[in-house]
C-alpha cells in the first residue's frame, strides 16, 4: 500500500532528501547536545557541588522543554499540561523505584500491593513511560475531539485541567503519594549518582525532536500548525500528526519527570505543579517553541538568568542601596519579566524557528549552488486522466437560508470548467460542498467513481480534490519549497498510483524557483496566489478546484494566470474547476461555463453560449428577461 | 430540609462572588479575545491596600471605596502596561502575557512587602447569624447577595441601556466591524478593563473580609473560581458568566457537604474536570464569541 511509485518516485527526492531530514538533523543533533554538555562541564569545572547541581538540573530541564516542544513547536496548540504527564511519571517511577523498606516507613498502606513492589530504576522509567502514554492516549483523543488546533482555547483548558486534576489527585491520595507535604522520597544515598544516564538520555530526546520535526508526519504536522484548513484541503490530517507528536513528546518529558525525582531524591505535588509548567513554558517561549534549537538556548537563558537572579539576592552580594531590590521575589520579576517581554516583543523567541543544522546546510548549499545551477529538462507531463467530477442536486440551507438549491456541475476528464455568478450566487458554496467544508443538505457528489459527498476535508483532498482559497491559505511560516513538499508528502503516501512532476518542475513552472527558501508570508500578492496553485498541484489531484484565483490581480497579470493556471493542470493531467469574476480570465481559460444565480444552475454551455445567454444577461445585468429579482449585490 | 436551604443560601452567597469575578473575566474575552489569567492579582493588589489601610487604623467602611478604587486602577495599568501591546497576537501570546502579570504582580508583593502572610481584622458582625424560619443564615451571606444583585442590576443598565454598553457589545459581538463603524478600540477595551475592575473589586470586598489576610498568592484561587465559572458560563457571555458564577457556588457547597472527607479535596479538580469534558464534547457550544471565518 505504501509502496511508491517508480515513475513519481525517482525525481521526487522531497521525502528523502538525506542531507536535509536525516544526517543534517544528527548532525545538528551532536552539535547542540556537545554545546550544551560542553558548557554545563566548563561550567562545573571551576565549582563545587552546588555548580554540579545546577548544571543537573539545566540538562534535565533541557529534556523536559525539549520534549514539550515537540508536541508545542510542530503543533502550535497550546498545552498547560505537559507537566501533569510529568507528575504522573514522577509518581510512577518514584513508587516503583523506592525500595520496599523505605515503603514501608512512608507508604505502607500504598493500594495493590505497591508497598512490596521493587524494580530497578531503569524498568520503573520504563513503566512510567507506560503509564504516561496511556494517559497521554486519552488526553489526545479528547483534544482530537474538541478541535485542538493553533492557539484553540479549548486545548488550553483541557489540558491545564489536567494538570489541576492530577495535582489534586496527587495531593488527596496520601496513600500512594505521601500527601501534599511530606510527598515521598527515596532513603538518603539511594538518589541518581553521575550523570551518565543524563547525557545519553538528553542526546536520545534532542536527537529524536530534532528528527521529528523533519520527519514527514512532523512536517504535516508543521504545515496544520500554519493553517488547520488549507493543510486538510491538501490532504493532511491534522489529528493524526497531532496525537503522534503528543506521544512523542510525553514520552521525552516522562523519561526527563523521572530523571528529575531520581536526582532530586524526593517528589511532592508542588514539584510538578503551576511552577514548574511555566518555568518550562518560559524556558521553551524565550528561545522560540518552533525550534529545538531554540527550546535548548531558552533552557540556557533562562537557567543563566535565575541562577543570577538568585545569586545576586543572595548572601554573596550586598549593596545597600539596592536593598529592596535584591530580595525574594527577583527570580519571580526575572521569570514574569522575561514572559512578559517575549510575548509583547518577540512572541516568535530568540529563534523563532532557526535551526543550527539548517542553517549551517543552507550555507554550505549557497555555496554550491553559486558554482552549478543547471535547470533540469522538464519531464514529460502525463497523459492525461479520464476521470469524472460530478455534483448532483446540491442543496444547502444555512438558518432559514437557503444558499444551493438542486445545483450541479461536472468536469471531465482533464477540461476547464469554470463557475460564474453575481455575487450570493452560491459559487462558493458549491466548491465548499465539493471540497467537505460544507456539509450539504442533499445532493452528491461523486469523483472518480468514488462518493465523496459529506467525506471529510482532508478525505477528499486524497480522493483526488484538491482546492485553493478566495483569501489566500498559505502556511505561513514555512518555506516556499516546503510548501509544495508538504502536499506532494501526502500525495506520495495516498496517491501512489498517480504520477506528477517534482516540487522542483512545479515550482520553476511558474517562476518560483528561485524564491524557494523564501517564507511563504513574505510573498508579494500575486507569487503566493501562484505558490497556491503549485501546492495545490503537488498533491496530484484529479481535479484543481479554484476560488478567484486573479482576485486582485491586474488585468495583465490575470492573462499570465490563464498560460499558467493551463501549464499547470497540463503538468499533473488533471481537471480544472475554477470560480472567478473576471469573465475574460473565464473567456480565456474555461471550455464549458456553469452560471449560477441564486443557488441554482441557469445555465450551461461554452464561454461564447454563456455570453449570448439572455439568461446570464439578466443575472448580471438585471434586465426584465430574467424574471422579477432582486438586483444583484455589489 | 432546612439544612439544604441552608447550603443554598450559602451556595448562592459563594456563587454570588464567583459571578463577579467570572463577570470581569467575560467582559474581557468579548472585548480581546483574552482569557485573563492576571484576574486574581486585582484580588491580590486589593488585599494589600486593606492591609495597609487596616495598618493605619482606618475603618472597613473607608475601605470598601479604596478597595474599589485601586481595583479599576489595577485593572487600567495592567491594560496599559501588559495587554495593550499583545492586543491583535495569537492567544497562545496573551494567555502567556497574562501568566506574566501574574508573576511579576506576585514577585513586586514579595520583594516590595514580604512573602509572608498577612492578617488583618475581619468585621465581626458580619459573620453573626439570624435565624429565619428556622434556617440560621449568616449576615455575610445576605448581603453579598443583597449587594451583587444591586451590581449586577447596574451592570446590566449599564451594557443595554448606556453608549458605553452598547459599544462594549458591538465591539464583543465583531471588533473589527464595531471599529469601521467608530466605536474607538482604545476606549472599548479601557472602559472594558475598569468595568472589569471594578466587579473585581466589589468581589474583593467581600472576598477579603471573609479570609482577612493578604499574601502574594492571595488572588490564586480567586482567579481560579472566576475563570472555571466563566468557562462554565462559555467565556464570552456575560449572563452565562453569572449563572456559571451561581452554578459553580452551588456545586461546591453541595459536593462538600456531601463527598467523604477523603474527596473534598477533589472538588475543584472534579468541576475541572466536568468543564474539560464539556470542551471535548461540545466545543462549539463552549466559546460564544468566535472569529468567524470566510472561506
Amino acid at each position: 500500500m505504501r509502496a511508491v511509485p517508480t515513475t513519481a518516485g525517482k525525481g521526487c527526492g522531497m521525502r528523502s532528501d538525506p542531507a536535509r531530514h536525516v544526517l543534517g538533523p544528527i548532525l545538528g543533533s551532536l552539535l547542540l547536545f556537545g554545546l550544551l554538555v560542553g558548557g554545563a562541564l566548563a561550567y562545573t569545572s571551576t565549582g563545587g557541588a552546588a555548580r554540579d547541581d545546577l548544571a543537573t538540573q539545566m540538562l534535565i530541564n533541557a529534556i523536559v522543554v525539549t520534549g514539550i516542544g515537540v508536541y508545542v513547536g510542530n503543533t502550535g496548540v497550546m498545552s498547560f499540561g505537559h507537566i501533569g504527564f510529568g507528575a504522573i511519571a514522577g509518581y510512577t517511577f518514584a513508587v516503583l523505584a523506592i525500595s520496599p523498606e523505605r515503603k514501608a516507613q512512608i507508604i505502607p498502606d500504598a493500594p495493590g500491593g505497591l508497598a512490596g513492589v521493587s524494580l530497578s530504576p531503569a524498568v520503573a522509567t520504563l513503566v512510567a513511560i507506560g503509564v504516561t502514554l496511556v494517559a497521554a492516549v486519552v488526553i489526545g483523543l479528547g483534544l482530537t475531539r474538541s478541535g485542538a488546533r493553533t492557539g484553540a482555547i479549548s486545548s488550553a483548558v483541557i489540558t491545564l485541567a489536567l494538570l489541576f486534576v492530577v495535582h489534586e489527585v496527587a495531593r488527596n491520595w496520601t496513600d500512594l503519594t505521601g500527601g501534599g507535604r511530606s510527598g515521598i522520597s527515596f532513603s538518603l544515598g539511594n538518589k541518581l549518582e553521575g550523570r551518565t544516564w543524563i547525557y545519553v538520555l538528553l542526546f536520545a530526546s534532542i536527537l529524536v525532536a530534532r528528527l521529528f520535526r523533519q520527519s514527514r508526519v512532523g512536517r504535516l504536522a508543521q504545515a496544520a500548525r500554519e493553517d488547520d484548513l488549507a493543510a486538510r484541503a491538501v490532504g493532511i490530517n491534522p489529528a493524526a500528526g497531532q496525537m503522534i507528536a503528543l506521544l512523542l513528546s510525553v514520552v521525552i518529558v516522562a523519561v526527563g519527570s523521572a530523571l528529575r525525582v531520581y536526582v532530586l531524591g524526593v517528589i511532592t505535588p508542588r514539584f510538578f505543579f503551576f511552577e514548574y509548567t511555566l518555568i518550562t513554558l518560559a524556558m521553551l517561549i524565550v528561545g522560540g517553541r518552533n525550534s529545538v534549537t531554540g527550546a535548548l538556548l531558552g533552557v540556557v537563558v533562562m537557567t543563566i538568568g535565575l541562577e543570577g537572579m538568585r545569586y545576586v539576592a543572595g548572601p554573596d552580594v550586598n549593596v545597600a542601596a539596592l536593598d529592596w531590590l535584591l530580595r525574594d521575589g527577583l527570580t519571580g520579576i526575572f521569570l514574569g519579566g522575561a514572559m512578559l517581554g517575549f510575548m509583547i516583543f518577540r512572541s516568535s523567541g530568540l529563534l523563532n524557528d532557526w535551526e543550527l543544522d539548517a542553517w549551517l546546510l543552507r550555507r554550505r548549499r549557497r555555496r554550491r549552488a553559486l558554482r552549478s545551477e543547471d535547470p533540469r529538462p522538464a519531464p514529460e507531463s502525463p497523459p492525461p486522466q479520464a476521470n469524472s467530477l460530478a455534483t448532483s442536486a446540491v442543496t444547502v440551507d444555512f438558518g432559514g437560508f437557503r444558499a444551493l438549491e438542486g445545483a450541479h456541475v461536472g468536469v471531465e476528464g482533464a477540461e476547464v470548467v469554470g463557475l460564474i455568478g453575481p455575487n450570493g450566487a452560491g459559487k462558493t458554496t458549491l466548491l465548499n460542498v465539493i471540497g467537505g467544508v460544507v456539509a450539504p443538505a442533499s445532493g452528491r457528489c461523486i469523483a472518480a467513481g468514488r462518493d465523496l459527498t459529506g467525506a471529510p476535508t482532508h478525505v477528499v483532498a486524497r480522493g483526488g480534490l484538491v482546492r485553493t482559497f478566495q483569501n489566500l491559505r498559505l502556511f505561513g511560516s514555512l518555506t516556499v519549497q516546503e510548501n509544495v513538499e508538504v502536499a506532494a508528502l501526502v500525495a506520495e503516501r495516498h496517491r501512489p498510483a498517480r504520477p506528477g512532476p517534482d516540487a522542483e518542475t512545479l515550482l520553476r513552472g511558474v517562476g518560483l524557483w528561485e524564491l524557494r527558501d523564501r517564507r511563504a508570508r513574505e510573498l508579494d500578492y500575486g507569487n503566493a496566489r501562484r505558490l497556491e496553485l503549485v501546492r495545490a498541484a503537488a498533491a496530484r489531484p484529479d481535479f484543481l478546484l479554484l476560488d478567484e484565483p486573479t482576485s486582485g490581480m491586474s488585468d495583465a497579470e490575470s492573462l499570465e494566470m490563464i498560460h499558467r493556471v493551463r501549464a499547470t493542470a497540463a503538468a499533473i493531467g488533471a481537471g480544472v474547476l475554477v470560480i472567478d469574476h473576471d469573465l475574460n480570465f473565464i473567456i480565456g481559460i474555461c471550455d464549458r461555463v456553469y452560471t449560477l444565480d441564486q443557488g441554482k444552475v441557469i445555465a450551461v454551455g461554452t464561454p461564447e453560449e454563456i455570453q449570448s445567454n439572455p439568461l446570464v444577461q439578466a443575472a448580471y445585468l438585471g434586465s426584465a428577461l430574467g424574471g422579477p429579482r432582486t438586483p444583484p449585490g455589489t | 430540609m432546612t439544612e439544604l436551604l441552608q447550603q443554598l443560601v450559602d451556595g448562592v452567597g459563594r456563587g454570588s462572588i464567583y459571578a463577579l469575578l467570572a463577570l470581569g473575566i467575560a467582559v474581557i474575552f468579548g472585548v480581546m479575545h483574552l482569557v485573563n489569567f492576571a484576574h486574581g492579582e486585582l484580588i491580590t493588589v486589593s488585599a494589600y491596600v486593606s492591609y495597609a489601610l487596616f495598618t493605619l487604623g482606618l475603618h472597613w467602611w473607608a475601605l470598601v471605596p479604596a478597595i474599589l478604587v485601586c481595583s479599576m486602577l489595577t485593572a487600567l495599568g495592567i491594560e496599559f502596561a501588559a495587554f495593550r501591546w499583545v492586543r491583535n497576537s495569537s492567544d497562545f501570546t496573551m494567555v502567556l502575557t497574562s501568566f506574566g502579570v501574574h508573576f511579576v504582580v506576585q514577585a513586586v508583593f514579595i520583594m516590595g512587602v514580604s512573602a509572608n502572610r498577612r492578617t488583618f481584622a475581619r468585621p465581626s458582625w458580619l459573620f453573626e447569624t439570624v435565624n429565619a424560619a428556622g434556617v440560621n443564615l449568616e449576615i455575610y451571606d445576605l448581603v453579598v447577595i443583597g449587594v451583587t444583585l444591586i451590581t449586577l442590576a447596574a451592570t446590566v443598565w449599564l451594557v443595554r441601556r448606556t453608549m458605553f454598553g452598547m459599544t462594549l457589545r458591538a465591539a464583543a459581538e465583531d471588533f473589527e466591524a464595531a471599529r469601521l463603524m467608530g466605536v474607538r478600540s482604545n476606549r472599548v477595551i479601557r472602559g472594558a478593563f475598569v468595568l472589569s475592575g471594578m466587579l473585581a473589586g466589589v468581589a474583593a470586598v467581600f472576598w477579603l473580609m471573609r479570609t482577612g489576610q493578604a499574601d502574594p498568592t492571595a488572588g490564586l484561587t480567586p482567579m481560579l473560581k472566576g475563570v472555571l465559572a466563566a468557562l462554565i458560563g462559555g467565556l464570552g457571555s456575560l449572563g452565562g458568566a453569572v449563572l456559571g458564577g451561581l452554578a459553580l457556588g452551588l456545586v461546591e457547597v453541595l459536593l462538600i457537604s456531601r463527598l467523604p472527607d477523603g474527596l473534598v479535596g477533589l472538588t475543584d479538580g472534579m468541576v475541572f474536570l466536568c468543564i474539560a469534558l464539556l470542551f471535548v464534547f461540545r466545543p462549539q457550544g463552549m466559546i460564544t464569541i468566535r472569529r468567524a471565518e470566510r472561506v
